[in-house]
């Protein structure tokens, strides 16, 4: 493939990083640097080349094939660009109670791709994921790194306004249980907002 | 402990695995993950039984049933894996019993459910465990009427490895081969779940025992390319015999088909190979069947080779024998030829009463150790091993039994049914334990990556560096104040020469033979490098004394020792070969061609007479008097002896090659023409000098061979002519392929590429060729057709090339004026 | 609403099992959601470290060992093995590293609780691991994250760097001699990490498989080092019974499940979320008064995630103890405690495809039965009773195929399938006589999005 010979190593100017990932775990330990490796490329690049599986397995002085075989039994590493923002929508029960089928069919009706696709600019790119940890406040979308919490509709709709015009919003974190914000304290106090309770 | 495996109660020792403990037992189950010589992993399910066993109390007492009082059965919830579970005293296992029996069809359903319909054109079928299972425990019906997964269906790993993805069942015998015996980890799974598929990053699959998997494959999956729809498994006729591809006496299997030799795969041996071979022996068989094979002898009419019979070509060398002296003859057959064939040899050469006689390549030293050879089980539970040469070339089962030695498992006992199905001592992603292993080699060879310490001394330095040692070993090493003593102190000085003759630093020299005295079962391996003179052998020997190690060498071919040990040789050091070339008028050659050197070749032809013994018409064969049709490695009955100096027989596969006959029915021929009856000139009475020689009898050998140990001292054997001071600017290196053979062995050629001519970068500047290119280099006087391959492991100002049978391993001097790029005709792949 | 009936007549001394008892107080989530309480000085100046000080300073590692078995903690992971006990299976200390790792990669579908400790109060888990790496004396931690949780790794990873600066970790942690550091690895995106012996084989660089046990962890683990394991909230809870004893602990709950527990409950209810409650405190209390209730009818529940059988909505159900016990007598299990409400309109068979999916999706394809019978024959099954394709035949294959798979696959994911799916055939049965008898299901409510 010319894209071996052509693109410049990803850790030839990160010899810092690379030690410092390294330092993480002992010496006979150092092949468990192959997954931080892995998110290095994956979010500098959005995705992970063979060239880049080389280039750790050198590292690391295992077999490419090694590497391979980790990177792609996670759902988290991609051998294909994903978009710039990469919306990847809870399928999971709990989400979809909350809607989550209808959310990821609206989102392929507005962009025009499917799960496991990129749009042509490379600009958003779709992925159906499982339960994402926050089942209280779906529908949950996690673009890149960040979690949108209960994306109803019309949420949904200006955030993805919002992507379009390069705006990443905060993190839409929602609150519910005893994860209550300010009132938190009454909360406790009272232990529901209703029903019996009160201190006795 | 006692087991009951339904109906039948045995004693089992601790650590057996339930899946043996019911074969022993004379019952089966299904498996398909488990394989011998590796780890088990439960991961099929097929073996699952209903297991139950007694519990002891808070006392250490049994907990008993209060209506037998006898131990209560404590039946475990689940069924378990017989393959990871270890037997329990008095545990109780059923696998007759119908849960057992639903649950083994209910698992044959579910690996069938994505397995495609391909029997009629998979070259599995009939010897595919998936079939004979499914037949045995299934139902017969499958439930799945949905479309099946489909997956890349003829993939190719390698040149000679071809997978079907689609037929895979995820057993993951051939990652953990891949890990677990000769450590390249170059197969995988990808992706998860449903979806996995078996694939490599590493292109071609570099290791040089790919071919195991195509054996351990329990189904149509990983596939011989070199037989790829050649035969269906129940036409092959399957001959068990030796391999006489290097000295390890590996037992393989011949799969024969119409006079044709369409695979070979390996055969259990657990004291030599145990179920492996490696690629130079599986796949090079195509010469066998190559178009060109000699198969009428051919005799020089007006000039010209024409055909002729046994007989015409028989009275014309013993008429030509007629008019000159007999002890003008020279014989010399390849040290691949059986025992017969060298009784044979040494029976004519007694007829025509000459002295000279040899078997060619013979090394400058013994290829016999002083004391008894280390054998493979030796080597493969030694606790400190020192490599001098590069093994893996040289006799590469003998570098899976090193691996052995670092994983530290000692081989298995057997069992009733043979090698344990799962020994549970063997575990996944083992841990070398490389400290025990050194390698030592002039470049880079590939055991270094396993071993603890690798060594790069100067190539010819073997003498040297053993004498250093033997110094260190002898005087130096020893404990000062329970140090091991150091530089300067009492008779560890080494001067200047012996310490660059080290190649390491002298502490680690110091390490290392500390390491070998400090190991109870240390052997010290090497081969041709230090064969090739008297000095390094002698030095190699006298550190294995001084260390106590045993010794494994590792002789240039297959029979090297056996032909010592009968003393096929010379009776003066100038009837030795090559000496012999210059010395007769006449010529006897049998698998040998010197003629492939032009110089040689004129000389040859100026013979009074030239017989050329061999299967293809070589160079030498192109100016012979006489040709005659030789029988390949696989078509002989005989009987050879391997590096430990086990007796192992050799059996003929059935192979259409005419009037073809090994020297044996050569020397028979003969006699019959020169009115004698000749010893040897047949198995039978070759073997009875065999017989009265060795005291034992090749007819009843058993496959596992039988190790010879001599009573009496041997004669000393005849040295070759050899260089004792070293020159040279290219070290001729060992080859598990087998050059001259390589242009028959297409397959294999695509994976080698050819004879590599490997030069650092710098030299290939120098000479003005590239990475690739086909030169032609006269080395040694022999000219040689090889490719370039730019290498920087290679130690600049030295080249390296592989050996053949007239161009042993060792230092030569290249002349690079002769360093010339040929055309290469443009290959079209198909 | 009935409470766990007790015998003891003495109100005082009677367990407490649930939170409207006025001696009960949130402890582990006391500071979750409060801004900036995931800073040192924040968690300093609400008591923190002092736990670890204690631990640290006045007791030796088996009198913490002691004191967490006398707690009677269970492991919070889900499988709730005694946590003291699976901390004295560490073999005497002999030279080899010693390491604790903690299972963060929190995947299980319902199951939320430590996500907000990692983000909100990464403080406290850090203590629970110098506590516990104390008692098994290990000297290094390793949490295991799963990849989605970006900001909880962030936080976690400023909250460790804060805590080195302040020698809470290190070569001499709280200026004692004790030695403990601690690394976060993240996870890619596997639920089946969440095993604790395919997290060992992924924290070491492998693929994800779950491994043979024996070894067990404390004999081989990681590195083949001795391993323990524990889940995020048993470190938390672990802080707080040193802090205030075993027997403030083991006042909470029943005989067989003590302490203060997380529990979760999603699905259609007005406030769904993490609660904490006391052990042995009913579906009903977690659901009705602190959830507030179903907003519209329900049909059942899974107890303790998706991997847990679930259970019809009745009173028999709904009263019970939310304890290990308790779950396992009424044939389900209570799992991490995160309760998933299924209301009536959702047909089952498509809730039941939902969950099947997700397993056929992480499963890991070791083992035959969960890679052919799990990964690709059950969801084609569902897909065709969705289509309207599916025949009673179907159903009784169904049955089979998931009969094959109880208890034969190499790790308990084939069972945390099957195991649901056949409940779901116990307790919903007509659904799926309706969608194969009539080539549509039941209840066809299909938009759940709210604006």
């Amino acid at each position: 493939m010319v894209e071996l010979d052509t693109i410049p190593p990803f850790f030839v100017d990160k010899r810092e990083l690379v030690d410092e990932i390294l330092g993480r775990y002992p010496e006979y330990g150092r092949r468990s640097a192959v997954m931080p490796l892995l998110w290095e490329v994956q979010r500098a690049e959005r995705h992970i080349s063979e060239a880049r599986i080389n280039e750790i397995a050198e590292i690391l002085d295992i077999h490419p094939t090694e590497v391979k075989g980790v990177v792609s039994f996670y759902s988290e590493y991609h051998g294909e660009p994903v978009g710039t923002y990469h919306l990847q929508v809870c399928a999971t029960l709990s989400c979809s109670l909350a809607g989550s089928d209808q959310l990821y069919d609206h989102l392929v009706d507005e962009l025009g791709i499917v799960n496991g696709e990129t749009d042509h600019e490379g600009r958003f790119s779709i992925q159906k994921v499982e339960c994402l940890g926050s089942c209280g406040t779906g529908p949950v979308l996690q673009v890149n790194d960040i979690y949108y919490e209960r994306v109803g509709r019309s949420r949904c709709d200006s955030l993805l306004e919002a992507l379009k015009r390069d705006e990443m919003p905060e993190a839409w974190r929602e609150r519910g249980g005893d994860n209550e914000g300010e009132s938190k304290a009454a909360f406790l106090r009272n232990g529901a907002g209703g029903g019996e309770g009160g201190a006795e | 402990m006692k087991v009951h495996i339904n109906d039948v109660a045995m004693d089992f020792p601790q650590g057996t695995s339930v899946i043996d403990a019911i074969f022993a037992a004379g019952y089966d189950v299904p498996y398909f993950c488990s394989q011998e010589y590796m780890s088990p992993i439960g991961a099929c399910r097929m073996c699952l039984a209903r297991i139950g066993a007694p519990r002891k109390d808070k006392e250490g007492g049994w907990i008993l049933d209060e209506a037998t009082g006898e131990p209560k059965i404590f039946t475990f919830p689940n069924m378990m894996a017989t393959c990871t579970t270890q037997v329990m005293e008095g545990m109780v296992v059923d696998t007759l019993s119908e849960d057992v029996k639903r649950i083994q069809s209910g698992m044959v359903e579910f690996t069938l459910i994505n397995h495609p319909l391909d029997c009629p054109v998979c070259d599995k079928g009939g010897a595919c465990e998936l079939q004979d299972r499914s037949y045995e425990y299934g139902t017969g019906v499958s439930r799945f009427e949905f479309d099946k997964r489909h997956q890349e269906k003829h993939h190719p790993l390698s040149e000679v490895i071809t997978l079907d993805r689609e037929r895979c069942i995820h057993c993951k015998r051939c990652v953990r081969y891949f890990e677990e015996v000769p450590g390249d980890n170059v197969l995988d799974f990808i992706e998860r779940g449903g979806h996995t598929y078996i694939g490599t990053f590493d292109p071609g699959l570099p290791s040089n025992f790919t071919g195991n998997i195509t054996d351990i494959c329990p189904v149509g999956a990983l596939l011989d390319a070199t037989s790829r729809f050649r035969g269906r498994n129940w036409e092959y006729k399957h001959i068990r015999t030796t391999g006489m591809d290097d000295a390890s006496g590996s037992a393989i299997m011949v799969d024969g088909r119409t006079g044709r030799i369409e695979r070979i795969k390996a055969a259990l041996n657990p004291d030599i190979n145990k179920t492996w071979i490696d690629d130079g022996t599986r796949f090079g068989h195509e010469y066998a069947d190559a178009p060109d094979r000699l198969t009428t002898p051919l005799l020089r009419k007006d000039g010209e080779l024409k055909a002729a019979t046994w007989e015409e070509a028989a009275a014309f060398i013993t008429e030509r024998l007629g008019g000159m002296s007999g002890k003008d003859v020279g014989i010399a057959i390849r040290a691949d030829a059986t025992l017969e064939e060298g009784v044979a040899a040494k029976a004519l050469a007694e007829a025509l009463g000459t002295g000279q006689l040899d078997h060619a390549p013979r090394p400058a030293a013994s290829v016999i150790p002083a004391q008894d050879p280390a054998t493979f089980t030796d080597l493969a539970t030694s606790d400190g091993i020192l490599v001098v040469g590069d093994v893996t070339e040289e006799v590469p089962i003998a570098d899976l039994r090193i691996k052995d030695a670092m994983k530290g498992v000692t081989p298995p006992e057997l069992m009733p049914h043979g090698v344990p199905i799962a020994d549970l001592r063997l575990k996944e992603h083992p841990q070398l334990k490389r400290a025990i292993l050194t390698v030592a080699a002039p470049y880079r060879v590939d055991l270094m990556k396993h071993a603890g310490q690798t060594v790069r001394y100067p190539a010819g330095g073997e003498a040297a560096l053993f004498g250093a040692l033997t110094k260190l070993a002898e005087h130096g090493g020893e404990r000062v104040d329970g140090e091991p003593a150091g530089e300067g102190q009492a008779g560890a000085s080494l001067d200047d020469g012996e310490r660059a003759a080290l190649g390491m630093p002298y502490e680690d020299a110091a390490a290392l033979v500390r390491r070998l005295k400090d190991a109870e079962r240390a052997v010290v391996v090497y081969g041709g490098f230090v064969l090739a003179t008297r000095a390094a052998a002698e030095a190699a020997n006298a550190f294995a004394k001084a260390v106590q190690a045993k010794v494994m060498i590792l002789g240039p071919m297959a029979d090297s020792y056996g032909l010592e040990l009968l003393n096929v040789g010379p009776s003066h050091e100038r009837y030795a070969y090559p000496a012999m070339l210059t010395e007769a008028k006449a010529l006897i050659l049998s698998n040998l061609d010197p003629g492939q050197d032009p110089d040689v070749r004129r000389a040859l032809q100026d013979k009074e007479l030239l017989v050329v013994h061999d299967s293809f018409l070589t160079d030498s064969a192109s100016v012979a008097d006489v040709v005659l049709p030789a029988k390949s490695v696989y078509e002989r009955d005989g009987t050879t002896v391997n590096l430990e100096g086990r007796f192992l027989g050799v059996h003929a596969a059935s192979v259409e090659s005419g009037e073809s006959e090994d020297f044996v029915g050569l020397v028979g021929r003969l006699g019959e023409a020169l009115g004698q009856r000749l010893e040897g000139r047949s198995v039978r009475s070759a073997r009875r000098v065999l017989r009265k020689r060795f005291e034992l009898d090749p007819a009843e050998l058993s496959p596992a061979g039988r190790l010879y140990r001599p009573k009496t001292r041997r004669q000393a054997r005849v040295a070759i002519v050899s260089h004792e001071a070293f020159d040279g600017n290219l070290l001729v290196t060992p080859s598990m392929v087998r050059i001259e053979y390589l242009t028959r062995n297409p397959h294999l050629e695509r994976v080698v590429e050819g004879a590599r001519l490997r030069m650092h970068p710098d030299d290939a500047a120098l000479n003005g060729v590239a990475d690739g290119d086909a030169v032609r280099l006269r080395v040694g006087g022999v000219l040689r057709r090889a490719v370039v391959r730019e290498d920087d492991t290679v130690p600049p100002g030295l080249m390296l090339l592989p050996c053949l049978p007239d161009q042993p391993v060792g230092l030569v001097q290249a002349d690079l004026t002769t360093l010339t790029r040929e055309e290469r005709a443009l290959e079209v792949a198909g | 609403m009935s409470d766990v009936t007790d015998t003891t007549h003495d109100a005082s001394t009677r367990p407490i099992t649930s939170r409207r008892d006025p001696r009960y107080e949130v402890v582990m989530y006391r500071h979750v959601g409060v801004e900036g309480a995931h800073t040192l000085d924040y968690y300093r100046s609400h008591g923190g470290y002092e736990a670890a000080r204690k631990a640290l300073s006045q007791m030796s590692p088996s009198q913490v060992i002691d004191e967490v078995k006398a707690s009677k903690l269970r492991g919070r992971g889900g499988a709730g093995f005694p946590t003291g006990v699976k901390w004295s299976f560490m073999p005497p200390v002999d030279g080899r590293q010693r390491l604790l790792v903690v299972n963060a990669d929190e995947s299980e579908p319902g199951s939320f609780k430590d996500r907000y400790i990692m983000e909100d109060d990464p403080h406290q888990l850090i203590e629970g691991m110098i506590i516990g790496c104390y008692a098994i004396q290990a000297t290094k931690g390793m949490v295991y994250i799963r990849g989605e949780y970006v900001k909880g790794y962030e936080r976690l990873v400023g909250a460790i760097r804060e805590a080195r600066q302040a020698g809470l970790l290190g070569r001499n942690v709280l200026g004692t001699d004790v030695e403990v550091d601690i690394t976060v690895h993240r996870g890619a995106g596997a639920y089946i990490c969440g095993e604790e012996t395919a997290l060992m084989n992924s924290l070491e660089g492998l693929r994800g498989n779950p491994r043979l046990k024996p070894p067990f962890p404390a004999q081989a683990g990681v590195y083949g080092l001795p391993t323990t394991i524990n889940n995020v909230t048993t470190m938390t809870s672990v802080v707080h019974i040193v802090s205030r004893g075993a027997d403030w602990f083991a006042s909470m709950g029943t005989e067989d499940s003590k302490g203060t527990k997380l529990y979760q409950v999603s699905g259609p209810v007005e406030r769904p979320g993490v609660y904490e409650l006391p052990m042995g405190a009913t579906f009903r209390e977690l659901i009705y008064d602190l959830a507030g209730g179903p907003k519209e009818p329900a049909k059942g529940f899974f107890p303790g995630g998706s991997s847990t059988p679930p259970l019809p909505w009745t009173d028999e159900y709904l009263d019970l103890p939310m304890t290990y016990d308790a779950m396992a007598k009424s044939g389900s299990m209570l799992g991490t405690g995160g309760v998933i409400v299924i209301p009536r309109e959702k047909d089952i068979v498509s809730a039941m495809y939902n969950v099947v999916r997700f397993y056929a999706h992480e499963s890991c394809g070791k083992c035959t039965p969960c890679r052919e019978g799990i990964a690709t024959w059950l969801p084609k099954m569902y897909q065709k009773l969705l289509a309207g394709l599916g025949t009673r035949e179907d159903l009784s294959l169904i049955e089979d195929m998931v009969r094959n798979n109880r208890g034969t696959a190499f790790c308990p994911l084939a069972d945390a399938c099957a195991m649901p799916v056949q409940a779901s055939f116990k307790w919903f049965r007509d659904e799926y006589e309706y969608i194969v008898d009539n080539g549509k299901p039941m209840y066809t409510k299909s938009d759940w999005w709210q604006a």
